[in-house]
């Protein structure tokens, strides 16, 4: 009986939809109340009710996203995209996710059936788990732990043993070549990833992920959010993150393990039909986690970007950002070519693991300097110099260089 | 008490299993099991950060570490010289007599539980991290030095020899 | 071996500016695709796909698939211009061409197929048969949707599927079809005068022969008046 009026409170204008995501939880507690039943069950219930709702959201989003990539992609190559299940193709994923669960289930003779059916779901665990943390509105962090960021951290890494399992218990050269590509490259990548955390953490003096978004309120100059990602430190971070966001869900162009031109598909090669399905699902699943997470530490999470525009509910705003996010990542995927894997390992070890250690001390320096002149003006040269001294060497060493082929003309 | 059996339980049985198993890499993943699970006992007793930590720690890196080395080296289906292991009684008595003194002891001599877990940590992260870099500075240090010893000890050993390169 | 000149046509490309600014080749990349994204909603011939089975790509006239009868006029049977002489059946590679010649009650040859059978699912479209025909008959068509449920009937096209009009030659092959249609004008005109010259020398051969008959005869009647008078 609690849940009604918090619902129909006064203080909260009719028209504002925060409420929404809590809704199926809020009916549902009611429900079990109503019937009499103890309050650990109504808990209980809720909860269910709750982690069913941000399964059923994301992996809707999952599904439409497929497709939304699919028909991309085709724009930006000249051609259209799946267009003739349902009007503009958008039952195309009805259609995939009938022809998944019906494919036969076809287990290779000498592999070690208990690991290579363990391994796709121990990937889509820790991405469903990952995705209980982040806090979608003002008001709604499915599981808002005081350690959310560690949380994070720590399901992501269950991942890379996910995958050698895929590779290792389909007894076959090209799953243990993927999978052995698979971990080196989630491993180098996770550092710059948690580096580029830290400074958030560092400024914030939080691992909260909601305190981390209540933090980014608010405007410098009247009209520009103050977002971790318009700080120098949180510009350079920001994009390191989300690089390294592309290389963790192992998309395009850092897909190595997983590209069919160079290895099958890596550790799924030996899967077919729903564990397959189930593969490509924790991908992306972890794919929106990743980006959530980036959102949220970089992006403002569910903060409006403009002053005036407060009444659009929070989370409306968190999956405006989301989508623009998942939409650089397949303008990405569509523009540019695999790395190797040598290119992408000395990516993130030459590259990518200086610039985030730089960005520590950066932070450091603009939060005790204070926020706002000074602080720029000592950060933007700790970041600005070392950055142009990497370029100078990079163009030196690893520019393009002209090759003449003295004999290729006799 | 009886929350925390069947979490003991299993990661006995799963330590042992990484012990008793032919095949490497079936230990390996053993091994990883036992660790994850310490780290719920850990979660379970009220310590997020230790618990996190070791999740990250133990089974996100130490536990990819070895499989990645079983990988590389592809010992992993070998199992005939896993098994032949010393058939001496006496000799893995010996070697187990003090680990299991140590236990008994600490057991005995050790404060009694408490009733329930306390719901806040007791020493807090801001705590944890303060201690770190003030008290424990130098074994911070030293443990980082070691480290990057043994990472450029690693990557040497691993180096093939340079060979000359066209420029 | 050191003092190879370099082709003079190989020009040394531009060296690279000193410093560029990092992630400039990136962004014109995707500023590349961009635009491709972007214009593929308004300008029509940015979007190469042609969405059959609604639409139709045109085949061009060196296409070709299976091969067809041609028949001249309307009747698929008088006009048809195949007198079986097999000559096809004998050099199809894959033999997929059945033919048997039409004979009337006397055994003499009609000059035309009872049965014209080929198994396009043999026929590995390689035009043998349309290169050696002396008769104009057989050609190859550009048809491609001859997908059916039967394996073995369904793939053996007999006469009535196979004759196609000369019309329907000349529209899917124009140049082809025109130059045959030329070269059979030009061969029945020069069969036509051949025959007109023929005839009209046996007439002077017969005129000659007449007058020389007149002749003989007038000489025959003016000797015997002569002899009448002496």
């Amino acid at each position: 009986m609690s849940a009604v009026p918090e619902l129909l409170s006064p203080s909260v204008p009719w028209w504002d939809l925060e409420w929404l995501p809590r809704l199926p939880q809020r009916v549902v507690e009611w429900i079990v109340q109503f019937l009499g039943l103890p309050e650990w069950l109504a808990q209980i219930a809720g909860m269910a009710v709750a982690a069913f709702t941000v399964v059923g959201v994301f992996a809707g989003a999952f599904a439409l996203l497929s497709l939304i990539e699919r028909k991309t992609l085709a724009r930006v190559q000249n051609r259209l995209g799946p267009n003739r299940v349902g009007p503009c193709g958008i039952l195309q994923p009805v259609a995939d996710g009938i022809k998944m669960l019906t494919k036969e289930d076809i287990v290779p003779a000498r592999a070690e059936w208990f690991l290579h059916l363990l391994a796709p779901v121990l990937i889509v665990v820790p991405a469903i788990l990952a995705l209980g943390v982040i806090p979608y509105g003002k008001s709604w962090t499915p599981v808002p732990l005081e350690l959310g960021l560690l949380f994070f951290f720590a399901v992501g890494a269950m991942t890379e043993l996910s995958i050698f399992m895929a590779g290792w218990a389909s007894v076959s050269k090209f799953p243990m070549l993927g999978a052995m590509r698979a971990i080196s490259q989630m491993v180098s990548y996770e550092l710059p990833l948690m580096l580029a955390a830290l400074g958030v953490v560092m400024v914030s003096g939080t691992m909260s992920l909601p305190e981390i978004v209540a933090q980014q309120g608010g405007f410098h100059l009247g009209f520009i959010p103050a977002w971790n990602l318009f700080t120098p430190w949180g510009l350079v971070a920001g994009v390191v993150f989300f690089i390294a966001c592309i290389a963790e869900a192992n998309r395009c162009p850092f897909d190595l393990p997983e590209g069919e031109s160079e290895i099958v598909a890596g550790h799924m090669t030996e899967y077919s039909g729903f564990k397959y399905a189930l593969f490509f699902m924790g991908e992306y699943l972890g794919l929106f986690a990743i980006s959530g997470l980036g959102i949220t530490l970089f992006l403002g999470g569910w903060q409006a970007p403009l002053p005036g525009l407060g009444f659009v509910p929070s989370w409306c705003w968190f999956f405006a950002k989301l989508s623009a996010v998942i939409f650089v990542f397949l303008w990405i995927r569509a523009t540019f070519p695999r790395v190797r894997i040598d290119q992408l390992m000395r990516f993130a070890w030459l590259c990518l693991i200086p610039v985030s250690l730089l960005t520590l001390p950066a932070a450091a320096l603009w939060h005790h300097a204070g926020r706002g002149f000074s602080g720029w003006a000592l950060t933007l040269p700790l970041l600005a110099i070392p950055w142009l001294i990497l370029t100078v060497t990079f163009n030196k060493r690893m520019a393009p260089q002209t090759r003449r082929f003295h004999y290729a003309d006799s | 008490m009886i929350l925390y059996l069947p979490i003991l339980l299993l990661i006995l049985l799963s330590a042992l299993g990484a012990v008793w198993l032919a095949k490497p890499v079936h230990a390996a993943l053993c091994m990883a099991l036992s660790l994850a699970l310490t780290a719920v006992l850990y979660l379970a007793l009220g310590a997020h950060f230790i618990g996190l930590v070791q999740f990250m720690v133990y089974v996100g890196a130490v536990a990819v570490l070895i499989v990645f080395a079983l990988l590389m080296t592809r010992r992993g289906e070998e199992s005939s010289e896993i098994s032949a292991r010393p058939r001496s009684w006496a000799l893995g008595l010996a070697c187990a007599f003090p680990a299991a003194a140590m236990l008994v002891t600490a057991a005995i001599q050790g404060a009694a539980l408490p009733k329930s877990p306390p719901s806040e940590p007791q020493v807090s992260l801001s705590d944890l991290g303060r201690l770190l870099f003030t008290d424990y500075a130098p074994a911070v240090l030293v443990v980082a030095l070691v480290l990057t010893a043994v990472l450029i000890g690693a990557a040497l050993f691993a180096r093939e020899p340079q060979k000359d390169t066209l420029r | 071996m050191n003092d190879i000149q370099p082709h003079p046509a190989v020009k040394d490309p531009k060296p690279p500016r000193k410093w560029t600014p990092p992630g400039l080749g990136l962004l014109q990349g995707l500023a590349v695709s961009g635009r491709n994204l972007v214009e593929s909603f308004y300008k029509k011939d940015r979007m190469v796909t042609v969405q059959y089975p609604e639409e139709r790509l045109e085949i061009s006239p060196n296409f070709r698939n299976f091969p067809f009868l041609c028949y001249d006029g309307d009747d698929p049977v008088k006009g048809l211009r195949c007198t079986a002489c097999s000559i096809c059946e004998k050099e199809c590679p894959p033999q997929c061409i059945y033919i048997v010649l039409d004979r009337d009650e006397n055994g003499k040859s009609l000059k035309r197929p009872k049965v014209f059978d080929i198994d396009i699912s043999v026929c590995m479209n390689c035009g043998i048969c349309s290169e050696v025909c002396p008769f104009d008959s057989i050609y190859m068509d550009g048809e491609y949707e001859m997908s059916g449920y039967d394996r073995f009937g369904g793939m053996m096209l007999g006469l009535d599927r196979l004759s196609k009009s000369a019309d329907y030659h000349m529209k899917l092959r124009p140049e082809q079809a025109s130059e045959v249609l030329a070269r059979r004008k030009a061969d029945e005109e020069k069969k036509a005068a051949a025959a007109a010259a023929k005839a009209a020398k046996a007439k002077a051969e017969q005129e000659k022969k007449a007058m020389e008959a007149k002749q003989a005869a007038e000489a025959a009647a003016a000797e015997s008046s002569q002899g009448g008078e002496a």
